[in-house]
């Protein structure tokens, strides 16, 4: 597990909904007038659904458990084309650095503590390793997806300290 | 004689203050001498229990020590001195010898004799290890004192005083001692010959090194390592003589030591390198480098990493201090360089990150150093970027270059050798280089970035290299490739950056090209395409035009787009991209317009003839010659927004003067008719058309411009006169025409700005208004008017001119906002009369200092702070339900608006209150008492409450709090967004100033409440819900 280089971390994979969103309208609303209010005051009442950009939110800021100072975005672990939402279900896939990554579970399992905190309930949520990217993909898969050692996990106290410090920084958002 | 007699014996028994004082004082007036003291205590001094021998002498040197100095001679001097060192002899009495000494050594009649016989007397009887932190502290203050006043008397000492010293020094431990113990080194090291002591010297103080001190919690000494550090620092660089000595032993910190130590040595090494010289340091050259290198290439962290730069531009610069620029230089300088060119043959290599930062520290150490690098490294980074096979590698090639670059033009920049820009000779194939870089996409970030390092050096490149830099830079604007995009950000940044020097290559060659991307028409509704290519070229323009000559082609051209929109060859079937555009070309120029007013440019009044007139020209064509779109089209009140915004940022900058003049045209436009002088520019405006926005028959169109006018209006200064008759009268008049006439809100405010303005600039000749008028005005607007929704505009009228008199301190101000008092049982408008209280106090965006109105300071905390306690007097009155609701709302209003400093005491009381205006049916007001829960507990968090034993208000409230919040916090309960944000924020906040003890019985509910927030349909909301969560998630004992 190493940080690849400098190059590919400061590559930042770009979020598709802002520039989406601005293509449609017609109108442009100057960023710097707009005061904090104007972004939810919005007195349409159309629902926003969660999609994959904002599940990517929530985990692109998780620290790596070995290399405390990278997210897991930098070392592109992690990316938006990565997440697919769903009505009900969502899966999440993620890149170990390399094929015998051994902290493989415990990124996979911070992801799910994560998702666990801030979805709804009404969310099956799945977690894989990208096919072909870990040695050991089906056990991890299976540990991951696993209930009750997702829950047994969550008994340890010394890898909920880990997890904790992993999911420090996580508040960051980058939309 | 006898009182002193008497003194002594009570002191003796009773150790007070104030005997000491009487006997000096005694002492002062020439009552009492010395010798009468010294009698008196005659039995102590000699006393056979050590007990009152210790007292005696610590008795008279107490008295010593308050003695004014005069009062010494000669003998007497002598005598005491005598006295004192036979006393250190004694162990009984040695601790308050030692404080006779230290009160002897400022007296000026002490002669040198007398300092060597303290010295010798300390060096002979003081044994350090036997006393105690104090004691020392004392000996160190006696040579502390000794070495400030009688330097010299010390020398002629020689190296007797310093073997002594250096004996009694060695082996302290205390901070507080040690501070003083470094400064006296400091000066031993500097003044006195220590040729012969310097390695002993060394030993007492090099043994420090480095300091790992960490102050106790609640140091009541205030003794910092910081201090300490300083303190070393400055004691260790203070002789030549310690180089030989030190250097061993800093590298062996370095290489051996924790990351902080490392830090220290390295600093210390780059203090004392220049002290140390250029013989010694040149002699450990390799050594050092063989560490520094260690610490560059392979670095604990980036903080050591640049400490370990500085040093070793330190150790450099040390060498060839006195070299001067044209010899070619060889020894250790030549040799790193070469060992850096070699590594940086690999430039895509981890290392050459290092190496290159290495000789970008070069460039800032001498003059012929820095010189020999560039005329090595750039060549061979040349020859890297053209050799063919190299070609993956260009990027990192460039990107090195590009940094050597910026090192190279920062150090002409700042140092002394301005005149030597060693990168002349090159110019050609760097240049070269960058511009072969922009042309792919690796490459073309550090393209552009070294070209930002040619293009800033100062008299490097030409004009017509400058020309050339700019041309090849908009092919890279120019690029329809994605690649580019990201780039072309700072492609733009770099051609802002030549346009602030050079504007004429921007103007003669970007801006036509920008213009290009802006159509004559605009695309169809939907051509997203068009569109993005038209913002994309309004983004790079509003970036490059600030500069004076840019903006003035900048403004020409976008008005001519503006008045094609406004009179098209061909009325387009949908008219909202058209005035979309509008609003994009103007919002541009106010973007730019905005920026230049920040700046202080002095080229923005002129702008009130040629770019003015023009907006008045289209605006008001939009409105008399076009009857298509009415609604849709170019009158579009966003569009008027802007246009104001433009005349009000204008209007601002003018003189009293030349607002003076166009003022009288604008009244004459408005209230006469007489628009076309006014309108001047590119539209011919209709003959006939009849332009009066203020008579009530005006179409709406023609009010909505109204919104022009009081953006001029509300920016005149004070002394410009209002072109009526009658001041009043025509505050009357605007006044009966938002309430009656104005069809919108937007229109309404408008008249309420211009009188605001007006009221709060001419108060003076405003008295009859003030004092007649607008009572007359509340008794029949307000009071007795039957039409609830013109007796609303009416209260919001009177508040704004209330701001008015209230931002200037006008003693009458709060009159008038006390009259909304008596509407607070009305059946229709008492929650508007409350709200009106809070808007009173409410900052907003025209009266303000730029618009030129009166603003005295602390008027918002006087207005609170009058405001507040009858209010909140108000919410208790239990006799009437219907008034305190309206007091509840009055402050719902008013605590968003004024400054926390006000309420943060009352919130005890304020407390409750706010809970209950958490009910309030209005949710913008429940909206702004969060805010201000939020804000308050900010305070709490700032101050870290969380800790303190007293538990904050809060904490008191903590439970009702978090149930409030939960409720208001859902989808299902709450339909405004911005109460389930604020609610959310709050909840997130509590555990951060609530101790966990006090929420713990909430925190499974609260996490169950908020789950059901994190479906919030609203993006904002479910964003706050996680935060929220997380927090809680966390909150443990």
């Amino acid at each position: 597990l190493q940080p690849k280089s400098d190059i590919i971390a400061s590559a930042r994979p770009t979020t598709r909904r802002r520039t989406a969103q601005a293509r449609q309208s017609l109108w442009l609303l100057n960023d710097e007038d707009d005061d904090d209010s104007t972004t939810y005051h919005t007195d349409d009442d159309e629902p926003e659904p969660i999609d994959a950009d904002e599940i990517f939110d929530l985990i692109r800021f998780i620290s790596d458990p070995e290399h405390r100072s990278m997210t897991l975005e930098q070392l592109a672990v992690v990316s938006a084309p990565q997440v697919t939402v769903a009505p009900s279900h969502i899966l999440v896939e993620f890149t170990p650095t390399v094929p015998h990554c051994g902290m493989s579970t415990l990124i996979g399992l911070s992801i799910r503590v994560r998702l666990l905190r801030a979805l709804p309930t009404r969310f099956k949520v799945d977690i894989r390793v990208k096919p072909g990217s870990h040695q050991s993909e089906h056990a991890v898969n299976k540990q991951l997806n696993d209930k009750e050692r997702v829950a047994a996990a969550l008994e340890n106290p010394a890898l909920v300290d880990v997890l904790e410090t992993c999911l420090e920084n996580v508040g960051r958002r980058g939309l | 004689m006898e009182a002193a007699e008497r003194y002594v014996r009570t002191w003796v028994a009773s150790p007070r203050d104030k005997e000491i004082e009487d006997i000096v004082s005694g002492i002062a007036d020439g009552e009492l001498k010395l010798v009468h003291i010294v009698k008196a205590l005659g039995e102590y001094l000699t006393s056979e229990e050590g007990d009152l021998r210790n007292k005696g002498v610590e008795f008279l040197a107490l008295v010593v020590g308050k003695c004014p100095l005069e009062k010494f001679n000669l003998q007497s001097v002598k005598v005491l001195v005598a006295f004192f060192a036979s006393k250190l002899e004694d162990t009984e009495t040695i601790i308050p010898a030692l404080k006779g000494m230290l009160a002897l050594t400022p007296i000026p009649v002490l002669v040198p004799e007398n300092v060597v016989d303290i010295c010798e007397a300390v060096f002979t009887n003081v044994k350090m290890q036997a006393l105690v932190q104090v004691q020392r502290h004392t000996v160190f203050s006696i040579f502390d004192s000794l070495v400030a006043r009688h330097r010299d008397v010390l020398k002629s000492m020689g190296n007797h005083f310093l073997s002594g010293y250096i004996a009694l020094a060695d082996g302290e431990k205390d901070p507080r001692n040690l501070m003083i113990a470094f400064a006296i080194a400091r000066v031993l090291a500097i003044e006195f010959d220590i040729s012969t002591k310097f390695e002993e010297l060394f030993n007492i103080t090099f043994c420090y090194f480095p300091i790992t001190f960490r102050p106790p919690p609640n140091d009541p000494y205030g003794v910092t390592a910081e201090d300490l550090k300083a303190a070393l620092q400055s004691c260790l660089s203070a002789s030549p003589l310690f180089g030989n000595l030190a250097i061993p032993l800093f590298l062996d910190k370095v290489n051996a030591g924790s990351p902080t130590t490392k830090r220290d040595t390295l600093q210390t090494l780059a203090i004392c390198l220049p002290v140390y010289g250029s013989r010694v340091t040149s002699n450990s050259g390799r050594k050092l480098w063989s560490s520094l290198k260690l610490e560059i290439f392979q670095p604990t962290d980036p903080e050591t990493q640049e400490e370990a730069l500085e040093a070793t531009q330190v150790v450099i610069k040390t060498i060839y201090a006195d070299q001067n620029t044209d010899t070619e230089i060889d020894g250790l300088a030549k040799d790193i360089c070469e060992e850096c060119i070699q590594i940086l043959k690999e430039p895509e290599k981890s290392q050459a990150k290092p190496a290159i930062k290495v000789l970008c520290a070069f460039m800032s150490t001498t003059p012929s150093v820095s010189r020999y690098t560039i005329s090595h490294a750039i060549p061979h980074l040349i020859k890297l970027f053209v050799d063919p096979d190299e070609l993956p590698n260009r990027g990192p090639v460039l990107s090195i270059l590009s940094s050597l670059v910026a090192a190279a033009r920062d150090s002409t920049v700042k140092a002394d050798f301005k005149e030597n820009i060693f990168l002349l000779p090159f110019k050609d194939e760097v240049l070269g280089a960058f511009v072969t870089g922009l042309k792919v996409q690796s490459s073309l970030r550090p393209a552009i970035e070294g070209l930002n390092g040619l293009v800033t050096t100062p008299d490097l490149l030409d004009d017509e290299e400058i020309g050339f830099v700019v041309q090849r830079v908009n092919e890279v604007i120019s690029g329809k490739q994605e690649d580019f995009i990201g780039a072309s950000d700072a492609a733009i940044d770099l051609l802002k950056t030549i346009s602030i020097k050079t504007p004429s290559h921007i103007a003669q060659m970007t801006l036509p090209f920008l213009f290009s991307a802006l159509p004559d028409q605009a695309p169809a509704r939907d051509d997203a395409e068009g569109r993005e290519k038209y913002r994309m070229g309004l983004s790079a323009l509003s970036r490059l035009c600030t500069q004076p000559n840019l903006f003035e082609t900048l403004v020409v051209r976008l008005s001519v787009r503006l008045s094609l929109l406004y009179a098209p060859a061909i009325v387009p079937e949908d008219p909202e991209p058209s005035a979309a555009y509008a609003h994009a070309l103007q919002s541009t120029l106010a973007g730019v317009l905005a920026r230049k007013v920040e700046n202080g440019d002095v080229d923005v009044p002129k702008y009130v003839d040629r770019l003015v007139p023009r907006l008045f020209n289209i605006t008001a064509y939009g409105v008399l010659a076009t009857t298509w779109g009415a609604g849709l089209g170019v009158s579009d009140p966003r569009i008027i927004d802007v246009s104001a915004r433009l005349v009000n940022l204008v209007t601002q900058s003018l003189s009293a003067q030349k607002q003076e003049t166009f003022v009288n045209s604008l009244f004459a436009a408005y209230f006469k008719g007489d628009i076309t002088p006014l309108a001047v520019g590119d539209l011919n405006l209709p003959t006939d058309a009849h332009f009066a926005p203020f008579d009530p028959a005006a179409p709406e169109g023609q009010a909505n411009l109204i919104a022009l006018f009081s953006a001029a209006v509300i920016a005149l200064h004070p002394e410009v006169k209002i072109p009526v008759d009658d001041e009043g009268t025509l505050l009357v008049q605007l006044l009966n025409w938002s309430i009656r006439h104005a069809k919108t809100n937007v229109q309404r405010e408008n008249a309420w700005h211009i009188a605001a303005a007006i009221v709060n600039k001419h108060v003076s000749s405003l008295n009859t208004f003030l004092n007649t008028t607008l009572s007359a005005f509340w008794d029949e607007e307000i009071a007795k008017s039957l039409d609830p929704d013109a007796r609303r505009r009416a209260i919001s009228a009177w508040a704004w001119v209330s701001r008015a008199l209230l931002v200037r301190n006008y003693p009458q101000a709060l009159q008038f906002v006390n009259r909304f008092f008596e509407l607070f049982e009305d059946a229709e408008v008492s929650w508007d009369a409350a709200r009106a209280i809070g808007q009173v106090g409410t900052v907003d965006n025209v009266l303000t200092k730029r618009n030129h109105v009166v603003i005295k300071i602390l008027h918002a905390q006087k207005y609170a702070s009058n405001m507040l306690p009858k209010i909140i007097e108000g919410t208790k009155d239990p006799t009437k339900k219907i008034r305190q609701t309206t007091h509840l709302v009055a402050l719902a209003a008013l605590i968003k608006a004024i400054p926390k400093a006000v309420y943060v005491h009352e919130l005890p009381t304020l407390m409750p209150l706010l809970l209950r205006g958490l009910s309030l049916p209005d949710l913008t007001l429940r909206a702004g008492v969060i805010d201000t829960l939020l804000s308050a507990a900010q305070v709490d968090v700032d101050s870290g409450l969380k800790t303190d034993k007293e538990a904050s208000v809060a904490a008191e409230h903590a439970v009702s709090l978090t149930s409030v919040m939960l409720q208001n916090s859902t989808v299902a309960e709450m339909p405004d967004v911005r109460v389930r944000v604020g609610a959310l924020k709050y909840l997130a906040v509590l555990p951060k100033i609530v101790r966990y003890d006090v929420l713990h019985p909430q925190k499974a509910t609260v996490l169950r409440g908020l789950a059901k927030a994190l479906d919030d349909p609203k993006r904002a909301v479910r964003k706050e819900a996680v935060d929220a969560r997380t927090t809680w998630f966390r909150y443990s004992g």
